[in-house]
């Protein structure tokens, strides 16, 4: 709908335009990624901030798990269980969503209507690129980490194929609901809370904080139902072989339905969004 | 004294008739504040389901070391959210027009925001606090309580102080965003766990580099008379003048740094 605006309407799309539309994605990616290294210092310390959220969790269930195991998980378990939650949450955490944010309430994204390529997923192409980076800096705390509490055990063999695909889900589940939640903007006119509270629903409810087999029943069940389970307690779990068979891959069928899921509704929001922009002056 | 408590109320007042304004961002922020909190509660009953007590703490003395932390940012986001402008003041030169006025420009500085989120935190964590006093199963003695004021009064000026000095990193970073001291805000947050759980490297930093432990732990100590430093606590006080005077000094020495936007 966006790319009619600018668009002469062509009849049907042809190779020349997918490989145009497939340069254009790339060449934002590569510009997200250099930036985010070119501004470093300031994602860096947001790194350090989420690094000590880490640290304070490896501490707090070294303590927890020093009688035992509880709830079939011990004490190396746990630390490769937080470690992969921990990578898995510092994908799409930085600027896709304080971008779009921003440009929403400054109605710069008026520009972005009229421009000749997808919105979503020009901002998909910009949190991949975003996400190499995120993945690097994320891999290397959690190997000084691991480090430091003593090393932590390998992938479980008999789940690597499931965990394989569950991990490449991630980042483009994380992306619907980031997305999302930016989106709400439109409605809002506020980013700061909107974020928070999707951070802290995130947190809890994706397990990386506390695996989900510690909670009850009911809620057990809500949790690996709702979209946030496939964003680290899934992979988290696949790599210390907690799920397996069968089980295993229905959790990542999950994660799958839903990174389609939100990708479309995302989609929607996005019609609906656009149709009640407010700019304001000019 | 009386002049500059008179002025910095009328300060935090005009900013607080600006932020109600909008009405919405009010509610939104509110309600993102009682959700974090929440949340982090779950997370605390999840763990103390499998487990009745981590390094002999039970689950009303961790929330009442939680509450203490969610109330001290409930004070510090109501009456000096201010810090957290620094960066975006020194970095535009909007310290300009604060140094010409005839009043302290560090008051200034910290009452020239209201955090939205305060009162949600401030009503999520009061409940808490108040719900873990009654729950803590300690006998409330005369002397007990007297102790409790004592030092729970002093425990938000630890963070309050502890901000400023961190905030005043803008001074010397000159970006206008405030991840470095956030990144601290967010070590601060470490002191939500009873700290015998950290390495002594950690422990260190909480207690005396950086003491965010006198906004929370150590003053739960000294009223539940828990562990062997449990008279910790009551240097709480010293602790909060402490980070006070540090954060006063960083300012005047970032002012002998400042020199405005070259506009």
């Amino acid at each position: 709908m966006t790319a009619a605006v600018a668009l002469p309407p062509a009849p049907a799309p042809r190779v020349s335009d997918l490989r145009r539309d497939v340069r254009a994605y790339r060449a934002m990616g590569r510009a997200a990624f250099r930036s985010l290294v070119a501004y470093q210092t300031s994602f860096l310390f947001g790194l350090l901030a989420t690094t000590l959220a880490a640290v304070a969790m490896l501490y707090l269930w070294r303590s927890v798990l020093a009688a035992g195991t509880i709830n079939g998980f011990d004490w190396p378990a746990m630390k490769a269980y937080l470690l992969v939650a921990f990578v898995a949450g510092s994908l799409v955490s930085s600027y896709v969503d304080y971008r779009m944010a921003g440009r929403i309430q400054q109605g710069d994204v008026a520009m972005d209507l009229v421009r000749p390529v997808d919105y979503q997923r020009s901002r998909f192409a910009e949190a991949l690129g975003f996400g190499g980076y995120e993945l690097g800096t994320g891999l290397v705390v959690a190997a000084a980490a691991a480090a430091v509490f003593g090393g932590v055990p390998a992938p479980a063999h008999q789940s690597l194929g499931p965990f394989a695909v569950s991990a490449v889900l991630v980042l483009p589940l994380r992306f619907g609901i980031v997305y999302i939640s930016a989106l709400v903007v439109f409605w809002t006119r506020n980013y700061i809370g909107v974020q928070s509270a999707r951070i802290a629903l995130i947190t809890l409810f994706s397990g990386g904080l506390v695996p989900l087999a510690f909670f009850p029943g009911w809620l057990q069940g809500l949790a690996s139902a709702l979209p946030f389970a496939g964003m680290a307690s899934t992979p988290a779990l696949l790599y210390v072989g907690r799920l397996a068979g069968a089980d295993a891959w229905r959790a990542v069928g999950v994660q799958a339905a839903w990174t389609v899921g939100l990708w479309w509704l995302g989609r929607a929001m996005w019609r609906g969004a656009s149709r009640q922009l407010t700019v304001h002056g000019g | 004294m009386r002049r500059n408590l008179w002025l910095y109320r009328r300060c935090l007042g005009a900013q607080l008739r600006a932020t109600l304004e909008y009405e919405g961002d009010f509610w939104i922020m509110s309600v993102a504040a009682l959700v974090t909190q929440g949340m982090g509660i779950v997370f605390l009953w999840a763990i103390f389901r499998a487990i009745p007590q981590i390094n002999g703490w039970r689950f009303w003395d961790v929330v009442l070391i939680y509450s203490l932390v969610a109330v001290t940012e409930g004070i510090a986001v109501l009456l000096a959210q201010g810090a957290w402008s620094m960066a975006v003041t020194v970095n535009l030169g909007g310290l300009d027009t604060i140094l010409v006025r005839p009043y302290s420009p560090l008051l200034q500085v910290l009452s020239s925001q209201i955090g939205m989120n305060g009162l949600g935190n401030l009503a999520l964590g009061g409940s808490l606090f108040v719900a873990a006093l009654v729950r803590v199963g300690v006998a409330w003695s005369p002397g007990r309580i007297a102790t409790a004021a004592f030092v729970f009064a002093f425990a938000p000026l630890v963070k309050i102080g502890l901000n400023i000095l961190t905030n005043c990193s803008a001074f010397w970073l000159k970006t206008p965003w405030s991840m470095f001291p956030f990144a601290f805000h967010t070590l601060g947050e470490l002191a939500r766990y009873p700290i015998s759980i950290y390495g002594v490297v950690v422990r260190v930093i909480l207690s005396v580099v950086l003491p965010y432990a006198f906004m929370s732990y150590f003053p739960a100590t000294a009223v539940l008379s828990l562990g062997s430093t449990s008279w910790l606590g009551l240097l709480t006080p010293v602790a909060a003048v402490w980070c006070l005077l540090l954060g006063r000094w960083a300012f005047r020495r970032g002012l002998l740094r400042y020199e405005s936007a070259g506009t």
